[in-house]
């Protein structure tokens, strides 16, 4: 996606397993890492100096208030420990990562016990053991995930009786200075309490394309020790009432933590439970403030950056660099970068299917585009294991779709292949995005899923894969039965060096 | 007793040196070709692909002078299609009698991976140059001599390594690689057979990441054999700078018809070459090819490539083709015969021929977007613009967070399809000196807007 503004290395929190714990410093995100803390010791060096200020109030009476707060929250605090599906080498994989969560108030109509903590600790995961604050355990299932907030909603198992419950606050007038505590696991080390206080309530952390997104939210920067295991966490203010949901932190750097408020987080955890999911409307559109394209304040709205041409905005003729001024009437102003969320939230609220009116300016003139949502894709592609050939790969996102330049929504994204298995004997791997099988289009996991079925039943020999890569196509022969040793001189002459190859 | 035990070891003695080489013969051999030896010293700018970004690093290199008038070759990795070097200097003679000239890059062959340097000096210098012997022929086996620079902590001197032909490999040329690990110094060094004769150089095929198409025996050390090179001795390259002579183009990309490729489709006859992608806007595409045809025959000449190597000989025919002129192209779509008579282009220019402009205004050097540039960076031909190559820091692009790589389409109004359109809206907006430019901008797949704000006074005071 487009971003233009400075990196920031970001850390998903929760303490894990090594597979994920590599995953995360991987060279290229700590060289992003770097360059985030060179720009900020350049930019601001009281930035620097900021870290060491204890805060007064943990004597005397404040001590009290810190108590009281901590008390509230912290029987309902859950250590929580998913078995998580991951996809790895080409291969899927079972691993236990840890986490935090807290308990929240029974649902009034079905009565039942729900934990709330982040999607990146506790999706792509069937059983999740969790350890209550008086340390018994009791195992929960997912209720439903919403990736594009970062939040998981779980639900006990079983009858669970009594049990404690937190308190939501509202994240809609809090201050920087506010002091507040965050709870959970740092490093797997359960019912830990920090303190510390609230830095920014509205940092913007820019949409990169990658996971780590979080469109729809600003967040709450703190300066409370967050570490690993810490994601899922209660950021709790001092009358005890959960105001964040702690998820994030800059890697590297000292005390620069980011928790989702909770007034979005609400919202999509009342979806999940009601619906099972977060559904959203999506036009195509990537804002920018306007400030992108004019300093003048007199300039209104948000500047459409881009529009997927596989869109209902693009159909309607949206374009880039119009200014979208109003939907349905209602201004859509983005002067600032941290305006762009609740941008993108009131086009995302919209519900799915909806006829509305987007104004936009363009060349001086204010036209209205009558344009029907259409429901957002998911974050991430369902992922499937084809052991037999020793590969995984996963649906297509809008996004992906998006960057390999595609025509259509069609074909599958390889995400791994095994070392000597028969996928990478036939130098299928990662990044390669299936088109077809034996000259028949695949439309998606599921379509190729039914063709691999058939061709692996009848043990045909040859397969032939039409596979695209960058902007070359390539035909990939898969030799089933053929486990060792690679195929010399299949293909592939043209996956490197660009122009080389041009004949 | 004793004398005969003598003898024996001599006579022993005498025999390995009937094998390989003489004292006599080497002393002759380092004293003919060292003369023409010399340090290459240049600072490489290698561009991140991707990004765009440069780096610059010093190196140095084995130079090897092959005419009087100061013509050297050096090893081929000095230029690949990321890495441009510059700030030439080379150094000839050793320890007191060195002498250090400044050098001109030469556009570097493409069938054989040497570059061409070209000493600058005061007229009627004559230098000590190697004169090789081609077409001497090399059996597995067959003694050879190489004579390289040591490193520097070595002082550069100048040494010598004995070994021998490992394999000789026929196809698609005739190729020699040697035996052990060469170390760098040694590479584009005389090969001296056991007459004395200089043969061919040392040298290394690049690998296809390194932008190598027509050399495929990367990662080994080879005997460059004179007949490769000596074409380039006797005609030296142009400049970089001047356009190469111009090749045919048919734009596709090719996959080598294996036995498994021909099992699955049932043909009979093996061989062919499959038509995996094609360039838009091509004569391949204005033709009517399609991925998946089989190309059988070009110009009355039978294609049996089966191995990725064997697409060179493809490869070598379309360039060498005449632009302009028809050519018969026979293809089997779906098993069924087909012919094709295409008109070649002429090849689009390549990043490295293409043109830049240093824009002082805004602090950006672009580029002009070729073709190859365009299949890197997955373009379609809608996306018109000038990418970034390089912003220099502080300036007005580097405030605006520009970076190399984003491909600037608009500014303001003005559209920037070419450097000139570039150049004509860099003076327009200088004549207007507008507070603020809106660039309209591509990275990756998205586009997106970057607020310039020009510094006028700054710009009036240089």
């Amino acid at each position: 996606m487009f971003y233009y503004g400075q990196f920031i290395g970001l850390l998903y929190v929760d303490a894990g397993h090594v597979g994920l714990a590599q995953k995360e410093v991987s060279p290229l995100r700590r060289q992003l890492v770097l360059a985030a803390v060179a720009a900020l010791v350049a930019g601001c060096a009281t930035l620097v100096a900021g870290c060491a200020t204890l805060p007064a109030i943990q004597t005397g009476a404040s001590q009290s208030l810190v108590l009281r707060a901590k008390d509230r929250v912290a029987p309902a605090l859950v250590h929580v420990r998913p078995v998580k599906e991951v996809f790895q080498r080409g291969k899927r994989e079972e691993v236990s990562v840890v986490g935090s969560g807290f308990i929240i108030a029974p649902d009034g109509k079905n009565g039942g016990r729900y934990v709330v903590t982040n999607e990146h600790v506790a999706g792509e995961s069937k059983f999740v053991r969790c350890v209550l604050f008086n340390k018994e355990e009791a195992d929960a299932t997912v209720v439903g995930i919403d990736p594009y907030t970062d939040i998981a909603v779980l639900k006990f198992d079983g009858e669970q009786g009594k049990l404690p419950y937190v308190t939501l606050g509202s994240s809609a007038k809090l201050k920087p200075g506010q002091v507040v505590l965050a709870m959970g696991s740092p490093h797997g080390l359960a019912r830990s309490v920090s303190m510390g206080i609230i830095s920014v309530t509205d940092r913007y952390l820019e949409d990169r394309g990658e996971e780590m997104v979080s469109p729809f939210n600003t967040w709450i920067q703190t300066d409370a020790a967050i570490n690993p295991g810490n994601s899922g966490g209660p950021l709790v203010n001092l009358r005890g009432e959960v105001i964040g949901i702690n998820a994030r932190i800059l890697a590297g750097a000292e005390n620069v933590g980011f928790a989702i408020p909770i007034d979005i987080a609400r919202e999509v955890i009342d979806k999940i439970i009601k619906e099972g999911r977060v559904s959203r409307s999506w036009l195509g559109e990537t804002l920018q403030p306007t400030r992108a394209k004019t300093d003048d304040p007199a300039q209104k709205g948000v500047v459409v950056a881009d529009v997927d041409p596989l869109s209902p905005g693009y159909e309607a003729g949206l374009r880039p660099g119009d200014v979208m001024l109003a939907i349905d009437g209602a201004p859509t102003d983005a002067r600032y970068e941290e305006d762009l969320p609740a941008v993108r939230k009131r086009i995302a609220d919209i519900p799915v299917g909806t006829r509305v009116t987007v104004s936009v300016l363009r060349g001086g003139k204010e036209i209205e585009v009558p344009v029907t949502t259409i429901e957002r894709s998911l974050l991430k592609g369902n992922q499937v294991e084809f052991s037999e050939w020793g590969f995984t790969a996963v649906d297509l996102t809008a996004t992906m779709v998006r960057r390999a330049q595609l025509p259509s929504k069609k074909g599958i994204l390889v995400t791994g292949s095994q070392n000597g298995g028969i996928a990478a004997n036939a130098r299928l791997h990662s990044g390669d995005i299936i088109l077809s099988v034996d000259k028949i289009e695949i439309a998606d996991l599921v379509a190729f899923q039914a063709l691999y079925k058939t061709v692996v039943e009848a043990q045909k020999p040859l397969v032939m894969l039409q596979v695209k890569r960058g902007a070359l196509t390539r035909f990939v022969l898969v030799k089933q039965g053929e486990e060792n040793g690679p195929q010399p001189d299949t293909a592939s002459l043209e996956s490197e060096g660009g122009s080389a190859n041009v004949n | 007793m004793s004398t005969s035990i003598l003898a024996f070891v001599l006579a022993v003695s005498a025999a390995q040196l009937d094998d390989g080489f003489q004292t006599r013969v080497i002393q002759e051999a380092y004293d003919r070709y060292t003369p023409a030896m010399c340090l290459v010293t240049y600072t490489a700018e290698i561009t991140n692909p991707t990004s765009g970004e440069t780096t610059k690093r010093d190196n140095s290199s084995l130079g090897l002078i092959v005419s009087a008038g100061g013509l050297v070759m050096a090893p081929g990795h000095m230029q690949l299609e990321n890495s441009e070097p510059f700030n030439i200097s080379v150094a000839v003679g050793q320890g007191d009698e060195e002498k250090k000239y400044a050098a001109r890059l030469l556009k570097k062959p493409d069938d054989v991976n040497v570059c061409f340097i070209q000493l600058q000096t005061d007229d009627g210098v004559s230098f000590p140059y190697v004169r090789f012997t081609p077409g001497v022929p090399l059996h597995v086996g067959d003694p050879i001599l190489l004579i390289g620079i040591l490193s520097e902590t070595m002082d550069f001197s100048r040494g010598i390594v004995t070994t021998r032909v490992t394999a000789v490999l026929e196809k698609p040329r005739p190729t020699y690689p040697i035996e052990g690990a060469i170390r760098y110094g040694f590479v584009s060094g005389p090969v001296v057979d056991c007459e004395g004769r200089a043969i061919g150089v040392v040298g290394f095929d690049l690998t296809s990441s390194e932008g190598g198409d027509l050399y495929v025996r990367s990662g080994h050390p080879l005997v460059y054999q004179a007949n490769l090179f000596q074409k380039y001795i006797d005609n030296p390259p142009v400049e970089t700078s001047e356009p190469g002579g111009e090749e045919a183009w048919l734009g596709i990309f090719t996959q080598p018809l294996n036995d498994d490729f021909a099992e699955y489709w049932g043909l009979e006859k093996r061989g062919g070459l499959i038509i995996s992608s094609i360039v838009t806007g091509s004569p391949a595409e204005a033709a009517g090819l399609q991925p998946g045809d089989i190309i059988t025959q070009f110009d009355g000449t039978p294609i049996r490539a089966k191995l990725d190597r064997e697409v060179i000989g493809f490869t070598k025919l379309v360039r060498e083709s005449e632009i302009g002129k028809p050519v018969n192209i026979k293809v089997l779509r779906d098993q069924q015969p087909m012919e094709f008579q295409i008109t070649l282009m002429t090849r689009p220019k390549s990043a490295r021929d293409a043109g830049e402009y240093v824009d002082e205004v805004l602090g950006v050097t672009v580029r002009e977007l070729t073709t190859d540039v365009r299949l890197l960076l997955n373009l379609s031909e809608d996306v018109q613009g000038v990418i970034v190559r390089r912003v220099k820091s502080g300036s007005v692009a580097n405030l605006a967070r520009m970076r190399p790589g984003i491909i600037i389409m608009n500014l303001g109004d003005h559209p920037v399809a070419s450097i000139d359109e570039f150049k004509a809206a860099i003076e327009q907006i200088s004549a207007d000196k507008p507070d603020e430019i809106s660039a309209f901008c591509r990275a990756g797949a998205a586009t997106g807007f970057f607020r310039l704000e020009p510094r006028w006074e700054d710009n009036a005071g240089k």
